[in-house]
């Protein structure tokens, strides 16, 4: 919708990333249809919105949690976004510039964008949001901006990153916290509170205005938004949103159903199935950047420590029966490795095993020559669909004769044994995903890095690894991501990776507009109530 | 009295510091790291280091104890790792829902044990007693998830029209029907418990005072059965149910553990269960050891009440 | 308890006691229905892989959430299990734990009561302020806490419970050793110079083991009951065990879509199962227990 005014005018400029992007947008097939013509928007009324968590920071600089992002994206802006495609668009920055050595990005911002509190959003305040994100202890963005030198202010709306060295994977960053600009006056001013009382702190669509801890938080409609439709419309159209965390899958549906709620991005694959059938309901859905996958611990003296042994566990799984009948309830994709089908990345014809393969395992596991297979897998306690989905695959373990032994732990110590890599076997652990490739692989298959907890350590797949990262174009690049794929996956796997997920968007029928993003989080400004 | 009083208080104090060491350990003893969990994906090391800081978390263990010893005097539970929240905020914010909860759990289990507990005992080895004997031990056994569940199937999916939600919580101030509507599920199966206790205790005790003398005076005198009942059966009766009336405190805070997690409902017990699994120390510290005090003062409560209501307890015979 | 005042008449008041239950097994039928009850569930769980017409772990997708049928009397779970086998299976883990965890209570308890009781002082001050410890948390609120904290294993739940169920039985028995303490066969034994072990073995104790025997069995009909609710909390057995709290926990998620089944084989298996120990207690209570012999 609105990318489409954008994505034109700025072709030129972003030539690299529009084909960066080309690859990868596919669906579960049925109900993934945007919202059907609604005809023409109205303004006003207001939504609430059914989160899935109460948040834990407002502040984009500390926050650590997906929730967070939902209320963010209304009342933040960032200096680009994604649109759902995955394209990478103009936001606060109308267009940007690589220098010919990629250590240097040039950014022009938009000169009608104000923050909430009524100061001009210039690029000083840029250069402030970023050097706060990047110097302050306990911040939370370092990581993502690790690349940045300094940042320089060439004019009023012009402003320069220096890079450390070429990182193409910077502007994926800049999409979400790590490039959202924040009002220094409100910041100043709010000390403490600033963390969950960001009060007209933002530029985005909406002001939040209020905010009561495990209750619901208010955004009101910012009048004076820079962004409009593609008629030339002022946008947003609603004229306020309430944002209700609900915990529970089915006290959130039911809210849904009965009104209290009229949109709501979490649910409970069960229920998939009877929302695409509800006439009063709008659903749809897009594929996620998250994967789900089993940890194993590959340090020495530990079972897997023996790659083969790992292949052997991605060769016995039955994937497309996992995805059918364990947690997912079919809501999701196959997967073989990190790469999904919604990064430009993707290669659909990556499917190693296409098959359950037992005889295949049992082969490998009688060439390692050191009896049956037999290893912990850790589940976290108290989750009924997590303990479903390791039973599942304990059973389809079996018939390739290997023993999972499932040993349920609090969710605190899994993640604690894990991350010391402690575990003796295997774990179940997820990724939420990031919008480029590099950050659902990177760190966790290069020697050392922070999520590589199966302690895995290629050279070849060191040195791809790093080579994408300084690559500028987009499809030598895909061919460096693929080729380390097929070592860390199959010739020398460090995880087993077994399914994507989905991103869906579920709202009462006469709420239109929105559409599903692979991120999941809901774009309020361009959704309106019909009447 | 008033040296009774001063003298259980002061007894309370070693006991509730060996509670707080007791939490304590109890929640730390588990080998996971909270950081961990609340630094979500991120994973730099920096971070975690700076988090653990700003936790206290870096500290030795004896430490970090009386580091809480010290700020829980001054009325202070810490903040919740996950949230940053006050946890004494957290816990108010929740009381109201496990109160509401509570009482009227309470005002059905002790209204029905009375009524069919003086029935039963009036009417003593009859159809009445039998199956009211045959109930209340049915209702001691039955597990209450399961009637939770039992109770939502009913109501939420055999009997048509949803009369009854099969869980969540609606503000009273926001919407009172709704409410209330909302409380009886799980207000009838964290009373079903409690009940049947009640009623036991009701109608053994009542048998008990039918057997003592001044009954038998009393119907000698002529007086009407319904008078000997009220007046003085039932008077003395009451002291062992005032009792249960408070040490069911213990029981709500139990079961609101439970109950609350089946229907959603948001107390301070379901705060407490879903503070477990992530690690979040305060929090469940916090509301473990809230409930432990609530309940031991309570029991000093129900006690100093019996000591009253009875004359015949001395203050001086206390403890060991 | 009375009357006893050399230890030759232990013998005669265990004779009592046996000639007591006859009569009221007799009299009152409830002691007998109550332990056929229990009997039953005891055999069931010792035949449970002679009876159970299905491998309780076997996994078969393509059978899964069948409703009760021939085939499978209490239908299928979602992964095809067959619930009856899992809920036969399952009343060994209930049984086990109710077992193990009262004897822990029951050993750890009656000897901190017998030993705090009788040599009193600084060791009784110090004993009985634990027990005050341990009863300022409401009983399920602590079990939950020590398994947690623990990690949640069904061992670890044993203890749990075991450790909850200490204080009845310490207080009780250190209740009873008081009472007993002062009297004239111990004080006779003391001074034919018995050793205190012999005093507490062969004599006090025996004076508390009707009140223990119906504390016992109540509360394994407690232990049952509070190891179904830590498995629903996920705090029990490790899957694919079966386990009646946590397969009932289980099945709840699949109740809006009305696949009732799963829930109610293991929640009917723990309520029979409860209610035959508390019924058995019960009558044992009346049977035992001459004060209430005439109220109940």
């Amino acid at each position: 919708m609105r990318s489409a005014r954008y994505s034109l005018a700025f072709v030129a400029a972003f030539a690299i990333l529009l084909a960066a992007c080309t690859g990868g947008q596919q669906t579960t097939g049925g109900g993934a249809s945007p919202t059907p013509a609604a005809g023409k928007p109205v303004y006003g009324g207001t939504v609430t919105f059914g989160l899935e968590n109460d948040v834990s920071d407002l502040d984009p600089m500390r926050s650590g949690l997906f929730v967070d992002r939902n209320i963010m994206y209304a009342m933040y802006d960032s200096l680009v976004r994604v649109d759902p495609k995955g394209n990478i668009i103009p936001w606060l920055a109308e267009k940007w510039e690589t220098g010919s050595d990629g250590k240097t990005v040039t950014f022009t911002l938009r000169k009608d964008a104000k923050f909430h509190d009524g100061t001009t959003f210039d690029a000083d305040a840029v250069k402030w949001n970023i050097d706060r994100y990047r110097t302050t202890q306990g911040s939370r963005r370092t990581a993502d901006l690790a690349a940045v030198d300094s940042v320089n202010v060439v004019d009023s709306s012009t402003v320069r990153f220096n890079l450390k060295l070429a990182f193409a994977p910077l502007l994926a960053a800049l999409v979400d916290r790590a490039g959202m600009m924040v009002s220094k006056a409100v910041h100043d001013a709010a000390g403490a509170d600033f963390t969950l009382k960001p009060f007209k702190a933002g530029t985005g669509p909406f002001i939040l205005t209020e905010a009561v801890k495990n209750d619901h938080y208010t955004l009101e409609k910012n009048p004076n938004w820079w962004g409009k439709d593609k008629d030339g419309n002022k946008l947003p159209y609603l004229e306020k949103i309430i944002v209700r965390p609900i915990v529970d899958d089915d006290v959130r549906l039911t809210n849904l159903r009965t009104g209290n709620v009229q949109v709501m991005n979490d649910i409970a694959g069960k229920d998939v199935p009877a929302v695409k059938t509800d006439p009063s309901l709008n659903y749809q859905e897009v594929g996620a950047l998250a994967f789900n996958s089993m940890v194993p611990n590959e340090a020495p003296g530990f079972i897997f420590s023996e790659h083969r042994y790992v292949k052997a566990v991605a060769m016995a799984l039955d994937r497309d029966e996992l995805l059918q009948k364990g947690s997912q309830q079919g809501v999701g994709l196959v997967g073989w490795g990190p790469i999904t089908p919604a990064h430009f990345a993707w290669d659909p014809n990556f499917k190693p095993w296409p098959k359950a393969d037992p005889e295949g395992a049992k082969r490998l596991i009688a060439e390692v020559g050191r009896g049956p297979l037999k290893f912990e897998l850790l589940v976290q306690s108290g989750s009924a669909s997590t303990l479903q989905q390791a039973q599942l695959i304990q059973d389809q373990l079996k018939r390739a004769d290997i023993t999972a032994d499932i040993k349920t732990q609090l969710f605190n110590d899994i993640v604690t044994l894990q991350q010391q890599k402690k575990h003796l076997g295997m774990t179940l652990v997820g990724w939420s995903g990031r919008l480029d490739p590099d950050g659902n692989t990177y760190d966790f298959v290069v020697t050392g890095s922070p999520n590589n907890d199966s302690s895995y350590s290629n050279a070849k797949v060191d040195e791809l690894m790093k080579q994408q990262r300084a690559e500028p174009d987009p499809a030598k690049r895909k061919a460096l991501l693929l080729e380390a794929q097929q070592i860390y996956v199959v010739d020398d796997p460090s995880r087993v990776w077994y399914s994507f997920e989905i991103s869906p968007i579920i709202s009462v029928k006469n709420l239109v507009g929105l559409e599903a993003h692979p991120d999941r989080i809901p774009r309020f400004h361009t959704g309106w109530l019909q009447k | 009295m008033t040296r009774y009083i001063l003298r259980r208080l002061l007894l309370m104090v070693p006991v509730a510091f060996l509670v707080t060491i007791g939490v304590f350990v109890l929640v730390r003893l588990s080998p996971g790291d909270p950081v961990l969990v609340f630094a979500g994906e991120e994973r730099d090391p920096a971070v975690l280091a700076a988090m653990r800081q700003e936790l206290g978390l870096d500290q030795p263990m004896p430490a970090q104890y009386v580091a809480w010893v010290t700020r829980l005097a001054q009325g202070d539970l810490g903040r919740s790792f996950q949230t940053r929240q006050r946890v004494l905020e957290a816990i108010t914010e929740r009381l109201p829902a496990t109160l509401e909860l509570g009482l009227a759990a309470l005002l059905i289990s002790v209204t029905l044990a009375l009524a069919v507990g003086i029935l039963s005992a009036i009417k003593r080895n009859s159809v009445v007693d039998l199956l009211s004997t045959s109930v209340t031990l049915a209702g001691v056994s039955f597990p209450s998830f399961f009637l939770g569940i039992v109770l939502i199937l009913l109501f939420a999916y055999v009997i048509p029209g949803r009369i009854f939600p099969p869980g969540g919580y609606v503000p009273f101030t926001q919407d009172a029907g709704d409410n209330l509507r909302r409380l009886v599920l799980p207000a009838l199966t964290l009373a079903t418990a409690s009940l049947a206790i009640n009623l036991r205790q009701v109608r053994s005790s009542l048998l008990d005072v039918f057997g003592q003398d001044y009954m038998r005076t009393a119907r000698a005198k002529g007086l009407r059965e319904g008078t000997v009942i009220v007046r003085h059966a039932l008077k003395n009766a009451l002291i062992p149910v005032v009792t249960l009336i408070g040490i069911q405190i213990g029981a709500i805070i139990e079961g609101a553990f439970i109950t609350e997690t089946i229907f959603f409902w948001p107390g301070i017990g379901r705060l407490a269960v879903t503070a477990i699994p992530s690690g979040d120390y305060p929090v469940v510290q916090g509301v473990v050891l809230v409930s432990a005090l609530s309940f031991m003062l309570t029991t000093l409560l129900v006690d100093l009440l019996y000591a009253w209501l009875d004359p015949r307890i001395s203050y001086e015979k206390v403890g060991a | 308890m009375s009357g006893a005042t050399l230890p030759v008449a232990l013998h005669l008041r265990q004779a009592d006691r046996a000639t007591a239950i006859r009569y009221f097994a007799r009299r009152n039928p409830r002691m007998l229905i109550g332990g056929a009850m229990v009997l039953t569930w005891l055999l069931l769980a010792l035949l449970a892989p002679f009876i159970a017409p299905y491998d309780p772990i076997k996994v078969n997708v393509s059978g899964a959430l069948q409703p009760p049928s021939g085939i499978h009397f209490l239908g299928t779970d979602d992964l095809g299990r067959d619930v009856f086998s899992r809920v036969l299976w399952g009343s060994r883990v209930s049984l086990s734990v109710g077992v193990i965890s009262v004897s822990i209570g029951f050993l750890v308890g009656v000897t901190l009561g017998l030993a705090a009781g009788y040599l009193g002082g600084t060791f009784d001050l110090l004993v009985m302020r634990a027990i005050d410890a341990l009863l300022a948390f409401p009983a399920l609120v602590l079990a939950i806490a020590i398994t947690a904290a623990l990690g949640p294993q069904i061992q670890n739940a044993m203890i749990a419970i075991g450790i909850v169920a200490v204080p009845a039985y310490a207080r009780l028995t250190r209740g009873q050793v008081l009472s007993v303490r002062a009297r004239e066969f111990i004080v006779a034994a003391r001074t034919i110079g018995c050793s205190p072990l012999r005093i507490v073995l062969r004599h006090i104790f025996p004076n508390v083991t009707n009140a223990l025997i119906v504390q016992a069995t109540l509360s394994t009909a407690f232990a049952i009951l509070a190891e179904a609710a830590l498995s629903f909390l996920g705090l029990g057995p490790q899957p694919p065990d079966p386990s009646w709290g946590q397969d009932v926990n289980y099945s709840q998620r699949y109740l809006p879509n009305l696949k009732w089944w799963m829930s109610v084989g293991p929640g009917v298996a723990i309520f029979t199962a409860v209610f035959a120990f508390n019924f058995l207690g019960d009558a044992l209570r009346d049977a035992l227990d001459p004060r209430l012999r005439r109220s109940a």
